[in-house]
């Protein structure tokens, strides 16, 4: 390798970053205390880019490089009538050719098995022994590759965007039970994404009678002999009417409104009554019990079932209802609750617009909620709702990007290959930002607020991860090639063009000045000369680099 | 606040976190912090306490050996158990710790753990304590983070107020963004070359110099980096010799960064391999005996470490474990996982050289589900005496929702 000048750096400097190892996982998950992070006033807040970028940052993971050529050229005279066809687009994800991503996922083979396949393939029959782990995780491995691979390159934006919240707010963790590993694939095929853009109600039932959340929540040994709340407590608390409408220590009857049938929240006693509603909601995971298979599909054991009366959120559930009627009665009630219509809708404001969602787009949202309630595309309206208010179109920067959508959009801006058989080796990458794919072990989903994600290690691992994509630190299981992909060799036109790539905008004039400095200084002062080829192996990747870390990269 | 509202979990408490807002706002403003550390070194596994302090004598001797007729340990001779008092020994490998335990620096509770859970699970046994929570393993923050936001808060300063030496940091410090996680400085740092790191740290510095939120949090990220990045663990000098092990190396790192004047206010450290289902070892020694020397090796040299600093008047040292072992053998020459365990505390302030907590005893109708050693102070208890007498913290419930500290036993002075 050439000498470099004094005040540059050598390309052996820049490699040697990743000699730094494995190191500190961010803190990043979980609760906040409370004022860690001082509550941002507006004037704060960074100046609002066109709408373009709001959506392909917000109903997308950043763009890829011809996203926003594609978004200026949807039909319509100005940017708002493009970003109506956007969202209308990308509303029918089934419509959008995705031939190319699709491709990407072909060796993966578990991703399309049905559940009594996987439950075969991936549990029954592995035999014991070293390799055992691996074959019956393997289901769950290969939907987190999936799901990295979709995010990054599918044209269905909306649809993987949706399919992240939907995985945190049903949150299962793999790792709690080795019966929940081989089924993963089946739970994100036929539970997560079959009603991102359905209906509710449809998607709770999935949700509730699926091995992996049985499992996961314990009903799947609940009985009337040894109930278990723990399904039930979450499922109220979490997946429908939310801690806001929870009230308590209280007798149902002094909840207001129990008397007509309709109560404003729900006490203990309601968690109670439903645990004993789904008491005998099982797998079949067995041949012991009379009338049970071994196929790893629901099944209903009415020995196990508490036949009497319940009261569920001012319902009379009469005894001995038909199989399964009472837990289904429990999911109708909660889904059409106007608490659980102003739950989900806050939480999907807050994951598509901003922390502090206005309440007037919440209210908006919980209406359609509410009265579709029955529609089969209810939650597409839902989410259109939202995403056609003008809050969404006013609002930037009241979140930055989690540590996913941080991995995501640099691959998607650097327009990265991932390597499907490699994509094991750097998955670690994730769990060294704090967020590791499907690794939350509580019910809560990880965290959607700024506060969790700007701690001290999670924004260094970020930092960090812009240096590795844009040096290629990681062989084959990624391949960025920033250097190829430029098509410039003057340092000003690199980072200029590096800035539309990743950005879409120009940069804040702060970030201009930083940049700039920065590239003045590794480069020794001279930035109209244009780079040798053995320069721009360093310097390029270096600004791409720094891009990456800049606070504009990392706004939503 | 009650423990409904701690399980609410943040995803919608909204509520709680305003209470808990006024609350740090309330202590940032009185005076009256404290200066001591809290060190918690868990031991992942569960260790068999009963081969930790053996029984000498009486029926209790009698139950030990019939249950456990290779893995007993000795009464006289080789290997035999250092006699603590007429009841009880210890482990001939934590010989390291008696002169400290006879300094009355050392104090051991027996029978500690969780006497509210049944539970004989790993994960969910590590996620109870370590969320605080027993029974509840959704909780969304853990204990040592509630303490964090429950205890007087420092003014100025730079600091590192929670450090896992660890690659992630401990379930007891889930949801804390100011707790950092590093098996070695060297590791928490931007990019390894010199130079190279500097005109970065300037770059991210520049780039983080605006007003908004997010720029604050950088900024205050790179403040911590370059905290870090001065502290010369390659370059420390400690006051005795570690012994080689990465137990050691993590407790040498600790020291270093306890050294340097930050206030920090917990750290933690793991020792793993305590799930000794076989093969534990026999006659006092084998397997068991050589974690246990670890454990004894480092702890010792890092307490002497400190206190050649002055530095123990201020250190807390809690040892604790996951869940003890059955009280009868296997046929594998191992344990299998029980119930109670036994904790150590280790510090200046302590009032050691005496074992804290009822023995409940090792007839069969004394274990708990006829197989293990019982559980009955809860561990809860230690730490709460803890964080309350040393670390000035005053509100336990909300460290450990539901729960209240009784009557103190007196571990530490306060």
């Amino acid at each position: 390798m050439p000498e470099q000048p004094q005040t540059t750096l050598s390309r052996r400097q820049v490699l040697g970053g990743m000699a730094v190892g494995a190191a500190a996982l961010g803190a990043a998950s979980g609760c906040v205390p409370p004022g860690a992070v001082a509550r941002s006033g507006p004037k704060d807040l960074p100046a609002l880019p066109p709408l373009e970028i709001i959506a392909l940052n917000r109903m997308a993971f950043g763009p890829r490089p011809g996203d926003l050529e594609a978004f200026r050229a949807l039909p319509g005279r100005n940017s708002r009538e493009k970003f109506v066809a956007y969202v209308e687009q990308q509303l029918e994800p089934a419509r959008i050719d995705d031939k190319e991503c699709e491709a990407r996922l072909a060796s993966l083979k578990t991703l399309g098995k049905s559940l009594e396949q996987l439950w075969r393939e991936y549990y029954r029959q592995v035999p014991e022994g070293e390799k055992r782990y691996e074959t019956v995780y393997r289901p769950t491995d290969e939907t987190k590759f999936a799901t990295l691979i979709r995010a990054v390159y599918s044209k269905r934006q909306l649809q993987e965007v949706l399919a992240d919240f939907w995985h945190n707010h049903f949150n299962v963790s793999p790792d709690r039970d080795e019966r929940i590993a081989p089924t993963f694939a089946h739970w994100d095929r036929e539970v997560i994404r079959k009603h991102l853009l359905g209906n509710f109600r449809q998607m709770l039932g999935a949700v509730a009678t699926h091995p992996a959340m049985l499992y996961y929540l314990d009903n799947a040994t609940s009985s009337r002999a040894g109930p278990n709340e723990n399904w039930s407590r979450e499922l109220f608390e979490l997946h429908t009417l939310g801690a806001e409408n929870y009230l308590g220590v209280k007798r149902q009857r002094d909840v207001p409104g129990f008397a007509q049938g309709q109560p404003v929240g729900y006490v203990d006693d309601d968690v109670y009554e439903a645990t004993r509603a789904f008491t005998g909601w099982r797998v079949n995971d067995n041949t012991d019990e009379p009338g049970m298979s071994d196929s790893g599909t629901f099944h209903y054991h009415a020995p196990d079932h508490d036949r009497f009366q319940k009261t569920v959120l001012g319902r009379y559930l009469p005894p001995d209802q038909a199989p399964t009627k009472d837990g289904n009665d429990v999911l109708d009630a909660l889904a059409e609750h106007p608490g659980t219509a102003r739950h989900i809708s806050r939480k999907l404001a807050r994951r598509l617009i901003g922390d502090n969602p206005p309440q007037s787009v919440v209210d908006a949202a919980a209406k359609v909620f509410h009265e579709q309630r029955k529609a089969p595309d209810q939650l597409k309206q839902v989410v259109r709702t939202i995403l056609l208010s003008e809050a969404f179109a006013q609002t930037w920067g009241d979140k930055i990007k989690r540590p996913f959508e941080v991995f995501v959009s640099m691959l998607r801006a650097t327009n990265a290959q991932l390597n499907p058989n490699k994509a094991g080796e750097i998955m670690w990458l994730l769990w060294q930002l704090g967020q590791p794919l499907f690794g939350r072990i509580p019910p809560d989903g990880y965290p959607d607020y700024k506060e969790a994600w700007s701690g001290t290690s999670s924004l260094l691992e970020r930092w960090r991860l812009a240096q590795g994509l844009a040096g290629d630190w990681w062989g084959e299981a990624i391949r960025s090639e920033v250097v190829k992909q430029t098509p410039t060799r003057k340092p000003k036109e690199v980072l200029e063009f590096w800035v539309r790539r990743a950005l879409g905008r120009p940069l804040a004039s702060q970030s201009q000045t930083a940049i700039n400095a920065y590239m003045k200084e590794i480069r020794g002062g001279n930035l109209t000369e244009p780079l040798s080829d053995e320069d721009a192996k360093w310097f390029i990747p270096l600004t791409v680099a720094a891009v990456l870390s800049s606070p504009d990269f990392q706004w939503r | 606040m009650n423990r409904r509202n701690f399980m609410m979990g943040c995803s919608s408490a909204i509520a709680a976190m305003a209470g808990a807002q006024i609350t740090s706002l309330t202590f940032a403003t009185s005076d009256g912090g404290s200066d001591d550390v809290l060190v918690v070194v868990f031991l992942r596994g569960g260790w068999d306490a009963i081969s930790v302090l053996p029984p000498l004598d009486g029926p209790d001797r009698a139950a030990y050996e019939a249950a456990r007729p290779h893995l007993r340990i000795p009464i006289r001779g080789k290997n035999a158990a250092l006699g603590l008092n007429n009841q009880f020994g210890l482990h001939q490998s934590l010989e390291p710790l008696l002169e400290l335990y006879q300094g009355k620096q050392l104090a051991i509770v027996l029978a500690a753990g969780m006497p509210t859970s049944d539970t004989r699970s790993h994960f969910d046994a590590m996620r109870y304590m370590e969320l605080g929570t027993p029974n509840q393993n959704s909780t969304t923050t853990g204990w040592i983070t509630r303490h964090l936001q429950a205890s007087p808060a420092k003014s100025g300063g730079l600091s590192l107020p929670a450090v896992t030496i660890d690659a992630a940091t401990a379930a007891s410090l889930l949801g804390s963004p100011e707790a950092v996680a590093m098996r070695n400085p060297r590791e928490f740092l931007l990019v390894d070359d010199k130079d190279f790191r500097k005109s970065l740290t300037k770059l991210i510095g520049d780039l983080y110099k605006g007003d908004s939120w997010l720029h604050a949090a950088g900024r205050r990220t790179l403040a911590t980096i370059r905290l870090v990045e001065q502290i010369k663990t390659e370059d420390y000098k400690p006051a005795v010799k570690y012994p080689e092990h990465e137990f050691g190396e993590r407790l040498k790192t600790l020291a270093s960064l306890l050294k340097q004047g930050l206030s920090m206010k917990v750290a933690t450290v793991d020792l793993g391999g305590w799930d000794t289902h076989q093969w534990q070892g026999e006659h006092g020694e084998g397997y068991l005996a050589e974690l246990l020397g670890q454990l004894s090796g480092g702890l010792a040299a890092f307490y002497k470490d400190m206190a050649a600093a002055n530095l123990t008047r201020k250190l807390n040292i809690v040892v604790m474990s996951e869940f003890g072992r059955r009280l009868a053998e296997n046929a594998s020459r191992g344990t299998d996982h029980g119930h109670g365990s036994a904790m150590l505390v280790l510090g200046g302030n302590v009032n050691g050289g005496r074992l804290y907590g009822t023995w409940p005893g090792l007839g069969a109708e004394q274990l708990y589900d006829r197989a293990d050693l019982r559980a009955t102070t809860d561990y809860r208890a230690v730490i709460a005496e803890i964080l309350k007498f040393r670390l000035k913290n005053e509100r336990i419930g909300m460290v450990f929702p539901g729960y209240s500290l009784g009557q103190p036993m007196g571990i530490v002075r306060g």
